[in-house]
């Protein structure tokens, strides 16, 4: 690989990086908010250095051809590659030096031709209906939860629903109409569900919360829509993998949030 | 590994008659294949859009999207890093900062990973530069294992993700800092120089400019753990759409296994060492000391880091590396777990 194609790539990779980060929301759909301002600044340094390369690259091979050797930076770097001077032995089967990027770079192709041509959208219901539903008991359950705040319907984020249901004994969903806003996936056996992922870093490690939605025909799945309507106890004790369900009193299709992930 | 291939048609003209090269001899090379691959993807995105649009190869996409953008810029941070201790500080400087001897230098090492807050991405290139500057490479090690796993913003998720268990904090910081310091005096005691791969990058180019210097480390460096680190999350997103969580639920209560499970799930999924805390909060199907392995494997050992690891350091470093920092995590976990939680 010569020092224009890594200064290329170089380029290339910091161009993907903004295009998802600076020029679009589109970064939401892979990773956390908090992330973005760090994919900016690493779009910014691949893109000035690739270019400061490929600015070096392009006059080096000119004075090269003009003069041999006389750049003392790149061409150097690039004979000693080769295993002349000082450079010898240390290429141990390696067989790159400086002007010869490492092969293996040309998979970094792969992630910017996926962001530029394919843009794969954020994980959906098929993601969310393999994924086992794990709400956690929080700490802060033992010594009660704070109270709800008002509001008729109750606009609450999918995990805050599935927490109280399962694990605040208080019942303080007990007859509110509340507002969930989510994807539909479809139940195993009939049925559906109202769901939403949760990411801390990544779409790798994304969590499903679901609500089972009962008195509402299926839309189809993986679309957005906001259910309204109230919390159906059905006294069976609180487990991790337990999904409470919802009698719906409407469902509204809406276009996916710019964040998809809760 | 070797680039033979793409040398040896440069190799007359460049190595020998430099000055002969001209445009219109050269034989068309990599700058020629990156256009023209980038036109047949481009080209190739109408017919490929069928198949594309299958709900698990739409998912392997974004989970591998996902896994390269999140690790970027913790790599473009660590190569940074990495190329600033090559090119600027001097070798004299960490010699001084180190205890002499390995023994001692390893558990300094160990805690000066602490310092460092990122991922384990960052980590791999910073490590291969601190043994470019003649660090130990069992400190270095050390430092490599550590660095991921007990800093504060890892363990800041983790008392997030177990509110009200403190101990699992604690647990967490001692048993990574355990397992960093045993594998980095197992390599001092039994380790050999010829399992570790001298990095080419160390070769500086006499005469030529410090900035030069960097910007030489910083672009070869990137792109070779770049490609790395795709090899990985190539891997690591097959494995997370492929293996099914809930069969692993029932895997938790088979007597012995409900440590490893934990652990070899760690290894497969490849999530970020500041989300792992997370995801191991999930896993209420098994025990706490089989969720502190999972979060002392997963900054250790995966298959991400396995294959930036065998990039940097070669094949035979890695699987011998990650075999034994698998078990001495795996046993400091128990051992955490028994004793903390």
């Amino acid at each position: 690989m010569k020092r224009e194609v890594q200064a290329m790539l170089l380029v290339l990779l910091g161009s993907a990086a903004l295009r998802i980060s600076l020029f679009s929301d589109t970064y939401l759909r892979y990773v956390r908010r908090a992330l973005g301002p760090y994919l900016v600044a690493a779009g910014v340094v691949l893109v000035a250095l690739g270019a400061v390369s490929a600015v070096a690259a392009l006059r080096g091979s000119r004075d090269e051809d003009a003069e041999g050797t006389e750049d003392a930076g790149g061409d150097e770097e690039q004979h000693e590659g080769h295993g002349h001077g000082p450079g010898e032995g240390h290429g141990h089967g390696e067989g790159d030096g400086h002007g010869h990027g490492p092969r293996i770079a040309w998979l970094l192709v792969l992630p910017v031709a996926t962001i530029f041509l394919v843009s794969p959208p954020a994980l959906g219901s098929y993601t969310a209906q393999r994924a086992a539903s794990a709400v956690t008991k929080p700490a802060t359950a033992a010594a009660g939860f704070p109270a709800l705040p008002a509001g008729d319907p109750l606009v609450l984020p999918l995990a805050e629903f599935d927490v109280r249901a399962l694990w605040d004994t208080s019942r303080p969903l007990a007859g509110r109409r509340v507002r969930l806003l989510g994807f539909a996936t479809p139940k195993s056996g009939g049925g559906w569900y109202v769901t939403r992922l949760v990411i801390s870093c990544c779409a790798a490690d994304a969590l499903a919360y679901k609500a089972e939605i009962r008195g509402a025909a299926a839309p189809p799945p993986g679309s957005w829509v906001e259910v309204t309507g109230v919390w159906q106890p059905d006294g069976q004790p609180a487990r991790p993998d337990a999904v409470p369900a919802l009698t719906a009193a409407q469902v509204v299709p809406v276009p996916q949030p710019r964040d998809p992930y809760e | 590994m070797t680039d033979q291939s793409t040398i040896a048609p440069d190799r007359p003209s460049g190595a020998e008659t430099p000055g002969r090269r001209t445009g219109a001899r050269r034989p068309p090379g990599s700058l020629e294949l990156l256009v023209a691959g980038m036109a047949v993807l481009l080209a190739g995105q109408y017919w490929a859009g069928d198949w594309l649009d299958t709900p698990g190869v739409e998912a392997w996409a974004t989970v591998f999207v996902a896994i390269c953008v999140q690790a970027l810029p913790f790599l473009v941070l660590g190569t940074l890093l990495s190329a600033v201790i090559t090119a600027l500080v001097p070798a004299s400087f960490l010699e001084r900062a180190l205890p002499k001897r390995p023994a001692l230098a390893v558990p300094v090492a160990g805690l000066a990973g602490a310092v460092l807050p990122g991922c384990e991405c960052a980590s791999v290139p910073v490590a291969d530069g601190l043994i470019a500057r003649g660090v130990a490479p069992a400190a270095a090690l050390a430092f490599l294992l550590s660095a991921p796993a007990i800093n504060p913003v890892v363990l800041t998720a983790t008392a997030v993700a177990f509110p009200g268990r403190p101990e699992m904090v604690l647990a967490r910081f001692a048993a990574s800092l355990a397992t960093a310091v045993v594998v980095g005096w197992l390599w001092a005691r039994f380790g050999r120089p010829e399992w570790l791969r001298p990095s080419v990058r160390r070769t500086q180019p006499a005469g030529a400019g410090r900035w030069t210097a960097f910007r030489a480390a910083f672009a070869h460096e990137f792109l070779h753990a770049g490609g790395f680190l795709v090899v990985g999350g190539i891997t690591a997103a097959t494995l997370n759409v492929v293996v099914p969580r809930q069969l692993l639920g029932g895997l938790a209560h088979l007597p012995g296994l409900s440590v490893l499970v934990p652990a070899l799930l760690a290894v497969v999924l490849a999530v970020c060492s500041e989300a792992d805390a997370f995801v191991a909060a999930s896993l209420s199907a098994f025990p706490l000391a089989a969720r502190l392995a999972f979060m002392v494997v997963g900054p250790m050992v995966d298959v991400k880091l396995v294959a930036m690891q065998a990039g940097t350091f070669g094949w035979s470093f890695a699987w011998r590396f990650s075999s034994t920092t698998f078990t001495v995590a795996v046993a400091a976990s128990a051992l955490a777990g028994w004793w903390l939680l």
